[in-house]
């Protein structure tokens, strides 16, 4: 046996220059999110409060629960684009339900999580029987599934005076303390939130159907060869995602109170981003919820220190659009470095 | 006696450290005038490494370099070529859309005036091809050449160069057939002739027996041995190479192995290619399926694990099968090691990762992997086969293909197959590793496993088989029951058709 390779591919890779690559690499985003956080903190005198931090993970939580699902399905080298429009189906499902046909806020809520995972675990069957491009079938998804919303609502907010005639009564409190509420000044949200990434990071880690959607990203061919379906692992994670999306909305609709059709629009670009920025390869195989966690921060803070900067919300989009394709062009340079 | 030569190339005491390895370390080594001098290493030992000093790409940390007695220091590969040293890579660097001439003046051409002087690079050109037998028009568009010559073209590039001292062929018969190396080989003993030295790099071991005057062998960056050529063979050789003895592989065997049938075909067709396969591997034999690529063996492979269209009847231990994917294969107890590891890693998951990928249903509960059970797993398998990785924790990408072929096997043998097939498992992989894999085919057919073995190398049929079978344009011509008295040639007669 070789037991005598002086120089193994590994250890060639680990020059000086290389190591600090690495660092920018792995820590690029958290790096990142320190520096803009101390340019806020320079720049205005309220960024660095407790308040303003507890807006902030208010703000980021739906982000941050879509995202967590994106991290998955960015993992098996897929894509879903759909996710603000589930997301607004599972929502409004649950308001038209809890509003107008006064169910209580479990059944409504369940009634909206089940409909979403549904409508993903469409994309995902789409995707895999149909051997059809992952975003092709999401970007699909995204106006069918916006539509059926629209339908529901008849594009109104739920619950709305104009239909106040068929009102049952307004939303219940159960849901929006899930989206506005506070457990000893902690937001709910959050902590919502943060029960999904940690129930995410199990699945990543510890679980089978994990294990598998690193393998089906990586090598799809292998994980076939290995003895995995890969339709069912690519059907399932559209699946989750779907749920996700139904559990996020139900945040949301708390938070504003309310519910529409066209609420979420853009978020799959606020997740993709979170995800990239966390350091996930869009290109599958490799990645991390933890990173993700760190991505959608990043991307809360950048929007909440420029509401204090009182920069005009044009503005913000124009900023939002820019990091999106900076970080793409980010993501790109890290793969042919971490190639090389 | 020879009368000793003053070389013309002397490193002396040569040392190179990258961050975490010492890369050479010390090394000496000397080039006579007319002297081929064959520079052996596996993968990592160092070899690349040092060429690339003396050719002036990258600085040495230490030691000395002496060109005919003067000691040298060169900054880059530029102050190498002025000094007449010349690399010729693996990869080469020719103008596919100019002559052979333009290709061989490249950036030199001479001049009359402000023109370039055209008869003079044909003539000239036309003069070397002379030389040296080479029957090409100078005006011949490289791109329009085989790969053999076109690397003839960048040695005669080298050689064309008026003050040549010292060539480097980097593997140069890593891309050639047989016949090709024979015309290299008759090319490098012209170029020896003019008093030029060169060092040919290689890990193929009867190569550099043929071609060389004297053998220095590299190991973890250090000089193991420069010999004569003359006073070594390939058994020695493979001991400088790897510091192990040979393990001596018996031929011929055959007998110990049951009678029982594991996989029968009849009438077995597969991927519309592989047609009227009959076949009988018995229980805990190797079976060998030999043939040229292109012969059907892989198709047929893939067919019986269940990613080709298949028909006619498959039978595995009694039992009439038709697997349709593999996982339905898997659940049957085939295993498959495919011809390229690229269709079977995931290069970006763990080693502990990749060996459980089959078995990630018998390490888990509920969907909920053991990790411990897992990992200790992993490390068993890391440990009986020897596979070289810092830890467990590794991904795959970064172990050399020798190792990564260990993982996918570690994969197969935890998941306990009664049938495993191996596509050319010891392609790509250096030499050590090779006989590595094959002694341990050999050792798990002795415990029990059944294996379908695919080589399209006569030798290594030979050496691992119990049986062979022969393939050749989608069928099997031939079976051979036992391999005592069949030869190499033999095989290869049957499976190109030759009587």
């Amino acid at each position: 046996m070789p037991q005598n390779r002086a120089i193994p591919a590994w250890r060639e890779g680990e020059s000086l220059s290389q190591a600090l690559v690495n660092l920018l690499l792995k820590g690029g985003s958290l790096v990142g999110l320190v520096a803009l956080s101390a340019a806020f903190a320079i720049l205005s005198p309220h960024f660095f409060t407790l308040g303003n931090w507890l807006n902030i993970f208010r703000q980021v939580a739906v982000v941050l629960i879509a995202a967590s699902a994106q991290t998955m399905v960015i993992i098996t080298a897929g894509i879903d684009l759909s996710v603000g429009s589930v997301l607004a189906l599972g929502g409004c499902l649950a308001a038209v339900a809890m509003s107008y046909w006064g169910w209580p806020f479990v059944s409504g809520a369940l009634l909206g999580v089940f409909f979403a995972t549904l409508a993903g675990l469409a994309s995902g069957a789409i995707i895999a029987k149909g051997r059809i491009p992952d975003f092709i079938a999401t970007l699909g998804m995204l106006g069918a599934i916006r539509g059926i919303a629209l339908l529901i609502t008849g594009g109104l907010p739920v619950p709305s005076h104009f239909t106040a005639t068929k009102l049952a009564g307004y939303l219940p409190q159960s849901i929006v303390w899930l989206g506005s509420g506070d457990i000893k000044g902690i937001p709910v949200p959050m902590v919502f939130a943060l029960l999904v990434v940690a129930i995410t990071w199990f699945i990543l880690n510890r679980t089978t159907f994990g294990r598998s959607l690193y393998a089906v990203g990586g090598n799809r061919e292998a994980a076939r060869a290995a003895g995995i379906n890969v339709d069912r692992v690519k059907i399932l994670v559209y699946g989750v995602s779907g749920l996700y999306c139904g559990l996020a909305g139900l945040v949301l609709v708390g938070r504003m109170n309310s519910a529409n059709a066209l609420m979420a629009e853009g978020l799959e670009l606020q997740t993709i981003a979170a995800v990239v920025i966390g350091g996930t390869n869009l290109f599958g195989g490799k990645g991390s919820v933890f990173g993700t966690l760190i991505g959608a921060i990043l991307m809360g803070v950048l929007s909440n220190g420029l509401n204090l900067l009182n920069v005009e919300p044009f503005w913000q989009r124009v900023v939002n659009g820019l990091l999106i394709v900076a970080v793409v062009v980010f993501d790109q340079w890290r793969r042919r470095v971490t190639r090389d | 006696m020879v009368m000793p030569q003053t070389p013309i190339l002397e490193v002396r005491n040569v040392s190179k450290s990258f961050p975490g390895v010492k890369a050479l370390d010390a090394v000496s080594m000397d080039v006579l005038p007319g002297e081929v001098h064959a520079l052996l290493g596996e993968n990592g030992a160092g070899k690349s490494t040092l060429m690339k000093i003396i050719s002036g790409i990258i600085p040495k940390d230490a030691g000395e370099i002496f060109l005919d007695g003067k000691p040298v220091h060169f900054l880059s590969p530029r102050d190498a070529l002025n000094a007449g040293i010349v690399l010729v890579q693996q990869e080469l660097s020719l103008v596919p859309d100019l002559s052979i001439a333009e290709n061989i003046f490249l950036g030199r051409w001479p001049r009359r005036g402000v023109q370039v002087d055209w008869n003079t690079i044909f003539s000239e050109t036309s003069h070397l091809l002379e030389r040296f037998g080479i029957r090409e028009d100078p005006r011949t568009p490289v791109g329009a050449l085989s790969v053999a010559e076109q690397q003839t073209v960048e040695i005669l590039k080298a050689v064309s160069r008026p003050n040549l001292r010292i060539l480097l062929l980097d593997e140069p018969t890593s891309a050639l057939s047989e016949d090709e190396v024979n015309r290299l080989f008759e090319l490098v003993a012209e170029i020896k002739k003019t008093g030029i030295g060169i060092i040919f790099i290689s890990h193929k071991l009867h190569e550099a027996l043929r071609i060389a005057d004297r053998v220095t062998v590299l190991r973890d960056g250090r000089k193991v041995v420069t010999e004569e050529a003359r006073r070594l063979d390939e058994r020695m050789l493979f001991e400088y190479l790897t510091g192990k003895p040979v393990e001596v592989l018996e031929t011929g065997h055959g007998g110990d192995h049951t009678e029982a049938v594991m996989l029968a075909l009849e009438g077995f067709s597969s991927g519309g290619f592989v047609r009227d396969v009959n076949l009988k591997v018995r229980k805990g034999e190797v079976f060998v399926l030999f043939g040229l690529i292109g012969s059907g063996r892989t198709t047929l492979a893939r067919g019986l694990f269940g990613l080709e269209r298949t028909a006619g009847k498959m039978t595995l231990e009694d039992k009439v099968v038709q697997p349709k994917s593999p996982q339905e294969a898997i659940a049957l107890g085939i295993g498959y090691l495919p011809e390229d590891r690229r269709q079977a890693l995931v290069y970006e998951l763990p080693v502990f990762a990749n060996i459980t990928l089959a078995i990630l249903s018998r390490v888990s509960r509920r969907g909920i992997l053991r990790l411990r059970e897992e990992t200790s797993l992993a490390e068993d398998f890391v440990r009986s086969l020897r596979i070289k990785t810092p830890n467990i924790f590794r991904e795959v990408l970064y172990l050399s293909g020798g190792n990564q072929q260990k993982v996918l096997l570690a994969r197969w043998l935890a998941r306990k197959p009664k049938l495993l097939i191996m596509d050319e498992p010891t392609r790509g992989i250096d030499v050590g590793a090779k006989f590595e894999i094959r002694a341990m085919v050999r050792d798990l057919a002795r415990q029990g496993l059944t294996i379908l073995y695919i080589t399209s190398e006569p030798v290594e049929a030979l050496e691992v088989a119990d049986r062979i079978a022969v393939m050749r344009g989608g069928r099997v011509v031939r079976v051979f029951d036992h391999t005592n008295g069949v030869d190499k040639t033999m095989l290869l007669a049957v499976a190109s058709g030759v009587s």
